[in-house]
C-alpha cells in the first residue's frame, strides 16, 4: 500500500474501501479503490498535477477537495472538466491531464497550428 | 473600439511588484488586472466581474470574491463592506449548456 | 413543476435538522444537496464537539452526522442528492440541476442552508499544487484515508486551523508550523495547547509570502508582519514543507439568498455577506429562511439548533403546530443556542481581542495567545490547576470561557463543577474523592484535563494525559516526557493505559516522571 495512505487511524480505525481497481492516468496503469475519489487515488499514487491552465499554462492540483473550486478537473473517459475530487473511481477509467480544456495531444496540435 | 474611461486620472497607473499574482484562479485574472480595472473606472464587484470575467469561471467566484473585494477596497481607499458584494445570479453553480437545454419548463404543475 | 410545502437547500447539519423538525410535524418536505452524500461537512469532523449534552458535546462530529442521518431516514425525510439548486425565482420557484436536466419546483416555504465556503489568502505561488484549503486536508485524510502531504505548514490559528493541525498529526503527517498574521491565536486555547504539546511551533504575527516550487510545493517562505499586516523585510524564513494548508476563516455561501433578491448585508461578525433575518430566521421575503453557516458563521452544534428553530417557525406558519407549541419549542431552542453563544468566543465577540481576564477574574494567559501553550506561572492563577491532595486527582488546564461542560457530567464522583453557565471554568470540588478513573480526561473535548498522583508511586509522580495517536504506548514502554511546548523534559515510563468504549478512542495514558517534572511534563513521545 502506498505510504501516502493512512494504514490505521487512531479515531477512524481502518478505512472502509471498495475493491482494488485498475485505471489509467495519462496511459499509465494505476490502481486505486473503487468508490474513492479519483483525486484520492491519484494523490495516493503520487500525482500532484491534474491540469495545466488555459491562459498561462500553469499546473494545478487539488485545492478544495469538496467540488467547489474546480481546480482539480481532468479529462475522464474523454469528458473534460470532471471534478476529480468528488467523482468516484470506477474500474477501467481513463483519466488524463487536462491542458486548457483539451487533452495534451489536442492542445499541442492546436498550439502548433497557431505558431 | 475605444475603452470607456470613466475617471479622469492625472496620475499614471502605478504598477506594483505583486501585480502578477493570480487572484481569480479559474479565469486567471491577476491582481494587477483588477487594480487596473479600478483605475479604468470600475468601482463595484459586478462591474469588475463583467469587465474582467473574474468570478465567472468554473467555480463561479467561490474562491476569489472576497479577494477581489479587498483589492477594490484598497484601490478605492474604502472598507470592503463599502464595496459591497456581487449580485447572486442563477445559475449559482456552473451548469453544462446541454443540461440547460433539458429544461422541464413546459411541465404543468403536478 | 412539482410542489412541496417546504424545500430545504443543503443537507448539512442545519438543513437536515430543519427537515427532521418539519417532517416530524407531518409536513411535506424535500431536501436538495449538490453532493453525493448528505451530512455536509460533519463527516470530516473527527474531534469531540464542545457544548453540553443537549448540543452533543463530547461526541465526534461524524458520529453526530450518523445519528442525524439515521433520524432523517427513520422519519422518511426525502433527500435528493447530486441535486444542485441553480436559482430561486419569484413565488418561490426553485430550479434544480439533477439527473442531467433542469427541474422546477415550487414551495410554500424555503429554508436556505447552504453552509459556508472557505476564505483564501493569495500569495506568490498559491496556485501551485500542494497549496490546499483546510477542508481539502480534512476531506483527504478523514474521508479518503489519504495523507494530504508529509510536511505541512498550517496558515491560520482559528479553530479550523488548530483542529485540522491536530488531525494532520493524527493522520501521521508532520506539521512544520502553525502561523497566523494576527498577533494572537484565534481559536480555543485548549485546541492550540494540544497541538503545541506535540512540538508544533506557533508563529503569530507571521504570514506566508511564497510557495516555492513549480509542479508542486517544495517549500514555504514565511515572514513576520507589522501591525498593518505587512511583511517586515529581512524576517523571511523558509520552511521545508510539501504542503501549505490554508485555514483563514469561512464565508457564508449566500448566493442563493442574494439571487432570490433578499435584503443582504456584509456583517463582519457573521463572517461576510448574509441575508438580513428576523428573530425567527426569515428573510425580508416572506417564506424564505436561512439557517446555519449561511446565516452567519458558527459551529455545527449551533447550526443544528438553528435548523430546528427555523423549521419550527415554518411549522407554525403553515399551521402544523399551534402558537403555544411553537413558543415552547422556540424558547427551548433559543435557550440552547444562547448557551453556546456565551463566553469570550461568542459570535458577538468576533474580532474582539481586549479580554484580559476570564469571567472569574483570572488573568488570561498571554503565552497561550502568543505561542499556543501556557507557562507554569500563568497556570498558577487557576485554582483547578493548583488543586493538590494526596493520591490521584485531576488538574485542569482549561483557562478560557468556552461553552463546554462534559467534564462535569463525566465524573462519577461529581468532583468537577462547571455550573449552569457552561462557559464558566471547571472547578474541582474538594469534598469529593477522585478515584482516578480518567473519564474526565477522556471526556474533555479540549484535552485539557490531566490526572496527577504524587504519592502512590515511590519512584516518581504519575501523570495521566489524553492520547489520540497510534501506536498506543504500552505499559512498561520508556520514552520522553514532553512539556506543554513539546520540548523534551525527562525520561518517562508508561505505567497504565486505559482505553474503554465510553472514552471513545481517547486513551488515558499514565506516565511516571521524576518529582521535579510534575508541573512541566504533559505529553509523551515514544523513543
Amino acid at each position: 500500500m502506498s505510504e501516502k495512505r493512512i494504514a490505521e487511524h487512531p479515531i477512524l480505525g481502518e478505512y472502509q474501501k471498495g475493491e482494488l481497481v485498475h485505471f489509467t492516468f495519462d496511459g499509465k496503469d494505476v490502481t486505486g479503490f473503487e468508490g474513492e475519489s479519483i483525486a484520492a487515488a491519484l494523490k495516493a499514487a503520487g500525482v500532484m498535477v491534474h491540469r495545466y491552465t488555459a491562459k498561462e499554462h500553469k499546473p494545478r492540483g487539488i485545492f478544495c477537495a469538496i467540488g467547489r473550486c474546480t481546480d482539480c478537473v481532468m479529462i475522464v473517459n474523454g469528458e473534460p472538466n470532471v471534478r476529480t475530487c468528488i467523482t468516484p473511481l470506477v474500474e477501467g477509467m481513463v483519466v488524463e491531464t487536462q491542458y486548457g480544456v483539451e487533452t495534451k495531444e489536442a492542445w499541442e496540435a492546436s498550439h502548433n497550428e497557431k505558431t | 473600439m475605444a475603452k470607456i474611461i470613466r475617471t479622469a486620472h492625472t496620475e499614471p497607473f502605478v504598477e506594483k511588484p505583486d501585480d502578477d499574482m493570480i487572484i481569480c484562479r479559474c479565469e486567471e485574472i491577476t491582481k494587477g488586472e483588477i487594480r487596473r480595472a479600478v483605475y479604468d473606472g470600475m468601482s463595484t464587484m459586478n462591474e469588475v466581474k463583467r469587465y474582467l470575467r473574474s468570478g465567472m469561471g468554473l467555480c463561479q467566484g467561490q474562491t476569489c470574491q472576497r479577494l477581489v473585494q479587498n483589492i477594490i477596497a484598497a484601490e478605492m481607499k474604502m472598507k470592503p463592506t463599502e464595496v459591497g458584494m456581487i449580485q447572486g445570479r442563477s445559475p449559482v453553480r456552473p451548469v453544462e449548456i446541454g443540461i440547460f437545454s433539458n429544461n422541464k419548463t413546459d411541465v404543468k404543475e403536478e | 413543476m412539482k410542489r412541496h410545502e417546504l424545500i430545504v437547500i443543503g443537507a448539512g447539519p442545519a438543513g437536515l435538522s430543519a427537515a427532521i423538525e418539519a417532517k416530524k410535524s407531518g409536513m411535506d418536505v424535500i431536501v436538495f444537496d449538490e453532493n453525493s452524500r448528505p451530512g455536509g461537512q460533519l463527516f470530516k469532523q473527527i474531534h469531540k464537539f464542545f457544548g453540553s449534552k443537549e448540543h452533543h458535546a463530547k461526541e465526534r462530529g461524524f458520529k453526530i452526522g450518523e445519528s442525524l442521518l439515521a433520524e432523517a431516514e427513520e422519519l422518511g425525510v426525502k433527500v435528493e442528492l447530486n441535486a444542485t439548486v441553480m436559482g430561486i425565482y419569484e413565488n418561490k420557484e426553485v430550479t434544480v440541476k439533477m439527473n442531467g436536466e433542469v427541474d422546477h419546483f415550487k414551495a410554500d416555504k424555503i429554508i436556505i442552508a447552504t453552509g459556508a465556503a472557505e476564505n483564501m489568502i493569495p500569495f506568490k505561488g498559491w496556485n501551485i499544487p500542494g497549496v490546499i484549503g483546510a477542508g481539502a486536508a480534512q476531506a483527504m485524510m478523514n474521508l479518503q484515508g489519504v495523507k494530504p502531504g508529509s510536511k505541512i505548514l498550517m496558515v491560520g490559528s482559528g479553530n479550523v486551523g488548530l483542529v485540522v493541525s491536530f488531525q494532520l498529526l493524527q493522520a501521521g503527517c508532520e506539521v512544520a508550523a502553525v502561523i497566523d498574521a494576527a498577533p494572537r491565536v484565534g481559536g480555543y486555547g485548549v485546541h492550540a495547547a494540544k497541538v503545541a504539546r506535540t512540538g508544533v511551533p506557533f508563529y503569530l504575527s507571521h504570514t506566508v509570502i511564497e510557495a516555492k516550487g513549480t509542479d508542486h510545493v517544495s517549500g514555504a517562505v514565511i515572514a513576520e508582519v507589522d501591525s498593518h499586516f505587512q511583511p517586515i523585510p529581512g524576517t523571511e524564513k523558509e520552511l521545508d514543507v510539501d504542503t501549505i494548508c490554508i485555514a483563514v476563516g469561512l464565508s457564508p455561501m449566500s448566493q442563493l439568498a442574494s439571487n432570490a433578491k433578499c435584503d443582504m448585508a456584509l456583517i463582519p461578525q457573521k463572517g461576510g455577506n448574509v441575508a438580513l433575518l428576523s428573530e425567527y430566521g426569515e428573510t425580508n421575503i416572506k417564506g424564505i429562511y436561512c439557517a446555519g453557516d449561511v446565516a452567519g458563521i458558527e459551529e455545527a452544534s449551533s447550526a443544528m439548533i438553528q435548523g430546528r428553530s427555523v423549521a419550527s417557525h415554518v411549522c407554525y406558519s403553515l399551521g402544523y403546530i399551534t402558537e403555544e407549541e411553537f413558543n415552547t419549542k422556540y424558547d427551548s431552542y433559543q435557550e440552547a443556542l444562547g448557551k453556546l453563544r456565551m463566553g469570550m468566543f461568542a459570535p458577538a465577540n468576533k474580532g474582539r481581542n481586549d479580554f484580559t481576564v476570564t469571567d472569574e477574574g483570572y488573568p488570561i494567559s498571554k503565552n497561550l495567545l502568543a505561542k499556543g501553550y501556557m507557562t507554569e506561572e500563568e497556570l498558577e492563577n487557576f485554582p483547578a490547576y493548583n488543586y493538590k491532595k494526596a493520591g490521584v486527582h485531576p488538574i485542569i488546564e482549561c483557562t478560557q470561557n468556552i461553552p463546554c461542560n462534559p467534564c462535569q457530567d463525566a465524573c462519577p464522583k461529581k468532583c468537577i463543577k462547571v455550573g449552569e453557565n457552561i462557559t464558566m471554568l471547571p472547578q474541582i470540588d474538594e469534598e469529593q474523592g477522585c478515584i482516578g478513573c480518567g473519564l474526565c480526561v477522556a471526556s474533555c473535548s479540549g484535552q485539557a484535563i490531566f490526572l496527577m498522583d504524587e504519592t502512590s508511586d515511590p519512584d516518581g509522580v504519575l501523570i495521566s494525559f489524553p492520547y489520540e495517536f497510534l501506536p498506543l504506548p504500552e505499559v512498561g514502554d520508556k520514552g520522553t516526557a514532553l512539556s506543554r511546548s513539546g520540548a523534551p523534559v525527562c525520561e518517562a515510563v508508561i505505567t497504565d493505559v486505559k482505553k474503554t468504549k465510553v472514552m471513545d478512542k481517547t486513551a488515558v495514558v499514565t506516565m511516571r516522571v521524576p518529582h521535579e517534572f510534575k508541573n512541566s511534563a504533559r505529553f509523551y513521545k515514544p523513543v
